[in-house]
């Protein structure tokens, strides 16, 4: 045998630093930039000389109190009711034998994909103290001249519209928790005594207690950083929430400084929120131990069946069916609040819409090039990442991985006040243009992204890469070869997600889109605040087709991560 | 304390049969094996003794208590068993203490009592040390123990196992057999223990009934097993015998290849065919003819693996039947050579299925 050297050995390249910081740099300018001039500009006066005034002023004023602790109320009851709906709903669905399960589930979806600020303005459409459908069908008996029945322009209008598509991420986590919990748990506290009861008081409860307490966490934290519900139903009704108020110092003339503190208490609350649910649902003692586990056994309800299935039905009336209908009405009808009937009905607001409106055209076509920019560049930096810090390819995977997840500690709004404040001043003068856009909606979009392809890279063993190496295909080879095919749904779908994502971001956007880069939802906003509730209904409709189209494609195949659902973030 | 009884027990899902008309009865203070390949229907038995399944048809019984039947199954709360699970299914927000005791608090004994049990069971266990850890940070076989203490504590009237050894590894799995048949000998509970090991059935059992497709295929004592097979299936399964089709040309007398054996077990009928078992080192190989004509046959080496205790043959007797052959080390033999085999009369177990 002879032994032979390999011709010309070539001179190795080390390429994994340089990659590396390349990446680490581009996280950089996505996070610590806009973060950074926030600081500045929340520590600093015009002159940028360094004071503490705004925060005496943002504490002080009033007009600052006040968005605080509505924000705080709003808050604070959205999670607790969010709880209280969502903890029996993923129950029943995860744990009986109530009919009807899978629907059930799809529609706690469907009301997850639904943009929060569509909804809330599907609710305008139903609960409008003057034109809303529900007030006037109570008109129809009460009388005309009896009071509304409901005025959604209020703090319970507020609470009610934001747990409507909030209750969502308590309800994942929930299910998900009792769906993992293995049956044999309940089993062996049932053969040693315990009665349905007391398994439930005793083993259940306490088992699914951290995820509920987690996505309590999570409602708060949706509701403090919404801005499309308050600012739909807070102004007209004429207060603030903080998220409405940072918005407002933007407009003229601009308190760029005030802004920026007022942002301060969102970005500081968020990270121990989620800290605390990581940790919650990280906690040693709460994981799940020991080998192979049975399927759960679901509770009988008996007699109580049909009166549950009733029950989730009818808490699902409010986020999707009574929402939908609002506006499928005031599509087809001639006028927003007016029931549809057959001889009325009219096709007249979609061919205005797609064909009359003239910020229709300039909307979608910045929507689509954002999306389409924002899906490709973000897919390929998570892949990327993902890729490295899975198989740890080179040293400092963990930082890159920390700052691909760390925008998630970052309100949109926030952001949104971060990428103003770095992007409207040289070298980068970037305002006005889709550029800026683009940053946001990349940053914004990363980490689930991150997280759902490092998600599917896990479940690759890397043995199966080295099989296909140690019979001979090079390290690029095994990667097209096998990587790629078993990684392409993960690949689709997060491109299909982070589409999605864009579509129906508005938090960020408000405060960074010119009249020549208007996209989707801000036009939608902008049509609430004159009115026309009618193209609002058409456009807020094609939405969530193409939702809907996107999240049922990708739960068609089969997919590595969890609930596709569950990979939106809302905004 | 009492014992516990199946009577024509069946269990079906949709149209598959799981559990197909099973009756046993285990005497107080017996240990059961129910032994099987996977998807046997054991576990699925276990399970209906425990009362998380409905029987389709039959019943079960604990002393003259009536547990389970087509139209009433008492929920397992309130039938005073206890179970160790395949997964252990400890409790992971509970300590070590409070998973054991739980069966106690629901048993409302008082304070003394509790703390009396807790300090025997735990010394019983070896798991003194650990009562205040969370199971999360216990040994697979700490987690064991643990999930033994809370099913004991409770003193059930019937305990059930099911497949309590399978998440251990080898060592601690033989430890851990002895310490089960132990704790029964101590406290003689009436007992099912589910496995698909035959040795742990072995150590452990009082009794043995191996499953097959759903059906008790042989109940016995560990030695009736293994000695005395009535099927083939359990004399493949408890340890893989060879079996060899013949043809019966007596009560007692059996043609095969040539050669007419001598052999003992089920009644066979002349002219059919009769599947006899003989294990792999009961069977003697020499290389030239024995002086006594009975019983042997002539058969060719087609593969030797020297396995340190033994050598371990394969030879193939002249109608092409594969036999496998267990013998000292001392007899070498080259594949391919021509052996002489002598299979003992009492050694060949006419089965009758």
């Amino acid at each position: 045998m002879t032994l032979t050297t390999s011709p010309a050995a070539k001179p190795r390249i080390d390429w994994t630093r340089p990659v590396l910081w390349l990446f680490a740099a581009v996280l950089m300018l996505l996070i610590l930039l806009p973060l950074s001039w926030l600081a500045v500009y929340a520590f600093t006066d015009k002159n940028r000389h360094l004071t503490l005034q705004n925060f005496v002023t943002l504490f002080s004023n009033p007009d600052f109190l006040d968005p605080l602790l509505t924000t705080a109320i709003i808050a604070v009851t959205s999670a607790v009711i969010c709880c209280a709906i969502a903890a029996p709903i993923g129950w029943l669905v995860s744990r009986t034998d109530m009919p009807g399960r899978q629907i059930i589930r799809a529609l706690v979806t469907a009301s997850f994909v639904t943009p929060p600020f569509l909804g809330a303005i599907a609710w305008e459409l139903l609960a409008a103290p003057n034109s809303g459908l529900l007030n006037q069908l109570y008109r129809l008996f009460a009388g005309e001249d009896a009071d509304a029945l409901f005025n959604i322009y209020s703090l319970t209008g507020i609470i009610f519209v934001i747990s409507c598509y909030t209750f969502p991420f308590v309800f994942v986590l929930v299910a998900n928790a009792l769906d993992t919990m293995p049956g044999e748990l309940e089993d062996a506290s049932a053969i040693l005594g315990g009665n349905a009861w007391t398994t439930a008081r005793r083993i259940t409860i306490p088992l699914a207690l951290p995820a509920l307490v987690a996505g309590a966490l999570i409602a708060f934290l949706q509701a403090m950083t919404l801005f499309g519900s308050p600012a739909i139903l807070a102004l007209p009704a004429g207060f603030h929430t903080m998220t409405t108020k940072i918005w407002s110092l933007f407009q003229y003339p601009p308190k760029l400084e005030l802004a920026a503190a007022a942002a301060m208490p969102l970005l500081l609350l968020t990270i121990p929120l989620l800290q605390g649910q990581k940790f919650l649902l990280g906690r040693r003692g709460y994981s799940v131990i020991g080998g192979k586990y049975g399927a759960p056994r679901r509770v009988e309800l008996k007699g109580w069946r049909l009166i549950a299935l009733g029950f989730c039905l009818l808490v699902l009336l409010n986020p999707v069916f009574l929402p939908y209908l609002a506006l499928l009405n005031a599509a087809f009808s001639p006028n927003a609040t007016t029931l549809v009937t057959p001889s009325t009905l009219t096709l007249h607001n979609i061919v205005f819409v797609f064909t009359e409106l003239s910020s229709t055209q300039l909307a979608l076509k910045n929507t689509v090039i954002l999306g389409t920019a924002t899906a490709t560049i973000g897919t390929i930096l998570a892949l990327v990442i993902a890729y490295v810090t899975t198989r740890r390819a080179i040293a400092g995977h963990r930082m890159l991985g920390f700052l691909a997840t760390a925008p998630v500690a970052v309100p949109g709004i926030v952001l949104g006040v971060g990428l103003f404040l770095s992007y409207t001043r040289p070298p980068f003068v970037l305002y006005g243009t889709l550029w800026i856009l683009l940053l946001a909606f990349l940053t914004i979009n990363l980490p689930s992204a991150y997280q759902q392809l490092q998600a599917a890279f896990a479940t690759i063993h890397p043995e199966l890469e080295e099989a296909s190496r140690i019979l001979g295909a090079t390290r690029l080879q095994a990667l097209r070869q096998i990587t790629a095919p078993l990684l392409r749904t993960g690949v689709i779908a997060t491109w299909c997600f982070i589409f999605i994502g864009v579509m129906r971001e508005l938090s960020a956007a408000i405060v960074l889109f010119t009249s020549q880069t208007k996209v989707l939802s801000v036009l939608i906003y902008d049509l609430n605040e004159g009115g026309d509730l009618a193209a609002i209904a058409v456009l807020g409709i094609a939405m969530l087709v193409i939702t809907f189209a996107v999240v049922l494609a990708v739960n068609q195949i089969p997919m590595s991560g969890d609930n596709a659902g569950a990979k939106l973030r809302n905004g | 304390m009492a014992s516990v009884e199946l009577r024509g027990l069946i269990k079906r899902f949709g149209s598959f049969v799981a559990v197909d008309d099973v009756s046993l009865t285990i005497d107080h203070g017996q240990l059961v094996c129910l032994l099987g390949p996977s998807g046997c229907g054991k576990t699925t038995t276990l399970r209906l003794i425990a009362g998380f399944l409905e029987p389709s048809d039959g019943e079960i019984r604990v002393g003259d208590r009536l547990v389970s039947s087509r139209t009433r199954t008492l929920p397992p709360e309130q039938r005073n068993m206890s179970m160790i699970f395949q997964s252990y299914a400890l409790w992971p927000h509970m300590t070590v203490a409070e998973n054991i005791v739980y069966g106690l608090r629901l048993r409302k004994a008082d304070r003394d009592t509790i703390a009396r049990k807790l300090a025997a069971i735990l010394a019983t266990t070896k798991l003194e040390p650990l009562a205040q850890r969370y199971p999360g940070e216990l040994s697979g076989g700490q987690q064991q123990r643990v999930a033994l203490a809370r099913a004991l504590i409770v003193g059930p009237e019937t305990l059930l196992l099911d497949e309590p050894l399978s998440n251990l590894d080898a060592n601690l799995r033989e430890e851990m057999r002895f310490e089960i048949r132990r704790l029964h000998d101590e406290y003689r509970y009436t007992t099912v223990y589910v496995t698909h090991d035959q040795s742990e059935a072995m150590t452990t059992a009082d009794l043995i009934a191996v499953m097959n497709a759903g059906k008790i295929d042989q109940l016995g004592s560990p030695e009736d097993i293994y000695a005395r097979p009535e099927s083939e299936f359990v004399a493949r399964f408890i340890g893989a015998a060879n079996v060899i089709k013949g043809t019966a040309r007596d009560g007692t007398h059996v043609e095969f290849a040539g050669a007419t054996l001598q052999v003992v077990g089920a009644k066979l009928v002349p002219g059919q065919s009769a599947p006899v078992a003989i294990r792999q080192h009961e069977i003697q190989l020499a290389m030239r003819a024995p002086a006594a004509q009975q019983n042997t046959l002539k058969a060719i080496v087609t593969r030797q693996v020297y396995l340190g205790m033994n050598r371990d043959y394969m030879v193939e007797t002249p109608d092409g039947t594969s036999l496998r052959v267990s013998t000292p080390t001392e007899t070498a033999v080259e594949k391919g050579s021509e052996v002489w085999l002598t299979l003992p009369p009492e050694r060949c177990r006419a089965l009758s299925r």
